[in-house]
């Protein structure tokens, strides 16, 4: 062993921003992280240049994942065009290199907060979800170790008190978003705030998810072709927010997730949430050629 | 502003390496190719001073070593180098994890033919339906013994390499031998 095998080439910065550490050990994460679906696996969370809580997350998974050829589409709440969304499509294309795009279908990795996109991710595609707290036992079980010996033994107990309380009270499940799922029958997640609307999309998909909590150092994933089940009781089904019969005012495209935007006279209109989607079913009105793919819900219904 | 960095030829390697271990994992029974033939290029993707290797194959220490991995004994071991499987013996003592840290659990690296031999059916996570595949110059009964050691979610990951393919299987996944 010489001293010219232990070095290497000096670099301005590291591909990717991430040094090769914080790389391999994202690396073995995700992998155990594939292995569990569902259970959430610690992870160092290095530095990035921006706030926990922004994504950071989402952000070092992607850094790990990325290479030249890679192109990335990074969203919030629906839209390309957010600030934190360009932010860290910017910072992603700069330290790496990668080509950007707002199209789903052109994407092949996508970071994203809070929502998945209406059109079917392919199985070459990966989803990179951010995650602000990833135990959905903290309403129920603040203390996380004993969190952790209530996921090691299967203890979902109180996620059930918990949602027969909110029907008690409030007469349906008041969880609006991050709804707790069970996840290939053995560990419930929450799937990340996304709304309701969008966890059937992660039931049986066929492509990966991997969802990072960058604040509180937890990674999980969710494989393709993996059972996604929201708990529910046997007689009160799931309900996804009724949006089915909504018509978006800028694009007119109906039966989307949909943004509410009230009015002065108390009234509401709605935008298609998916902003992507909203530009292509414009496009496609104006005649600017079909550009839309298949999406996972059909004339406001997810099929069965 | 900075130029854009470039990737170095490891960094590269690394990327691809491990972007064919992530998708067969997540698709178990689907082989994929590995940047170059043999466990070197898993090695210097996933490995680093904070791991504890086992290696029986004598020819991939230098590789491990310059990772700075210590060398541990099977039990103690996160990745495991089975190289070329004679007897299932092995299986017995790989970290499975626990219940509390499942990802304690290993990852196992095993040298197998891909395409002849035992037909197996896989079920589970990352498997639509059902998926056959066929692996020869595995010890008889190797998925007996990996039956035996497996309490999901404490188990051990496995990846099979044939030259320049490799195979996950992860714990998740139900072997059946056809």
């Amino acid at each position: 062993m010489s001293l010219s095998t232990l070095t290497k080439p000096w670099e301005a910065m590291s591909y990717g921003f991430l040094d090769g550490s914080a790389k391999r050990e994202l690396r073995r994460k995700m992998l155990k992280s594939v292995a569990v679906p569902g259970c959430q696996m610690p992870y160092a969370s290095r530095e990035v240049p921006m706030a926990r809580g922004w994504g950071t997350g989402g952000l070092q998974v992607s850094l790990t994942l990325v290479n030249p050829q890679t192109r990335v589409k990074v969203i919030d709440q629906g839209a390309d065009d957010s600030v934190n969304a360009a932010s860290i499509r910017r910072f992603i294309a700069r330290v790496a290199g990668t080509p950007t795009t707002m199209d789903t279908l052109e994407a092949d990795l996508i970071q994203s907060r809070h929502r998945i996109p209406e059109e079917i991710l392919r199985e070459d595609q990966i989803l990179v979800l951010q995650v602000p707290n990833p135990e959905p036992l903290r309403p129920v079980q603040p203390n996380m170790s004993i969190a952790r010996q209530m996921h090691a033994d299967a203890d979902y107990g109180r996620m059930w008190l918990q949602l027969y309380e909110q029907i008690v009270r409030s007469g349906r499940v008041m969880q609006g978003a991050s709804y707790p799922s069970l996840v290939h029958g053995r560990h419930v997640m929450t799937p990340s705030p996304i709304p309701r609307w969008d966890v059937p999309k992660l039931h049986m998909a066929k492509h990966l998810t991997i969802l990072s909590a960058g604040r509180e150092k937890r990674i999980f994933a969710v494989p393709p072709y993996t059972r996604v089940e929201p708990l529910v009781f046997s007689d009160v089904p799931y309900k996804v927010e009724e949006h089915g019969h909504l018509t978006c005012t800028r694009s007119g495209t109906t039966g989307f997730f949909m943004n509410e935007i009230p009015r002065d006279d108390g009234t509401s209109s709605f935008e298609v949430s998916d902003s992507e989607w909203g530009v292509k079913t414009i496009r496609a009105r104006d005649g600017d050629g079909e550009s839309r793919g298949e999406t996972w819900y059909k004339n406001g219904e997810m099929p069965q | 502003m900075l130029a854009t960095p470039a990737p170095s030829p490891a960094e590269t390697r690394d990327n691809a390496a491990f972007d064919a271990l992530l998708w067969t994992l997540s698709r178990p029974g689907l082989p994929r190719d590995l940047p170059e033939p043999g466990e070197q290029s898993i090695v210097t993707a996933l490995l680093d001073r904070e791991c504890l290797v086992y290696a029986a194959d004598p020819l991939l220490m230098p590789e491990i070593m310059r990772s700075g991995a210590e060398l541990a004994d099977i039990d103690k071991a996160d990745h495991v180098f089975l190289g070329a499987m004679a007897t299932s013996d092995p299986l017995a003592d790989i970290a499975i994890g626990s219940d509390y840290y499942p990802d304690d659990g290993a990852t196992v690296i095993i040298r197998a033919n891909i395409g002849s031999g035992t037909a197996l059916r896989l079920t589970g996570p990352g498997v639509d339906g059902a998926v056959t595949l066929q692996l020869e110059g595995l010890p008889v009964r190797f998925w007996k013994a990996r039956a035996a050691r497996l309490r999901y979610p404490m188990g051990f990951d496995l990846f099979f390499v044939d030259g320049a393919r490799v195979v996950g299987v992860p714990r998740s996944t139900t072997v059946e031998e056809i």
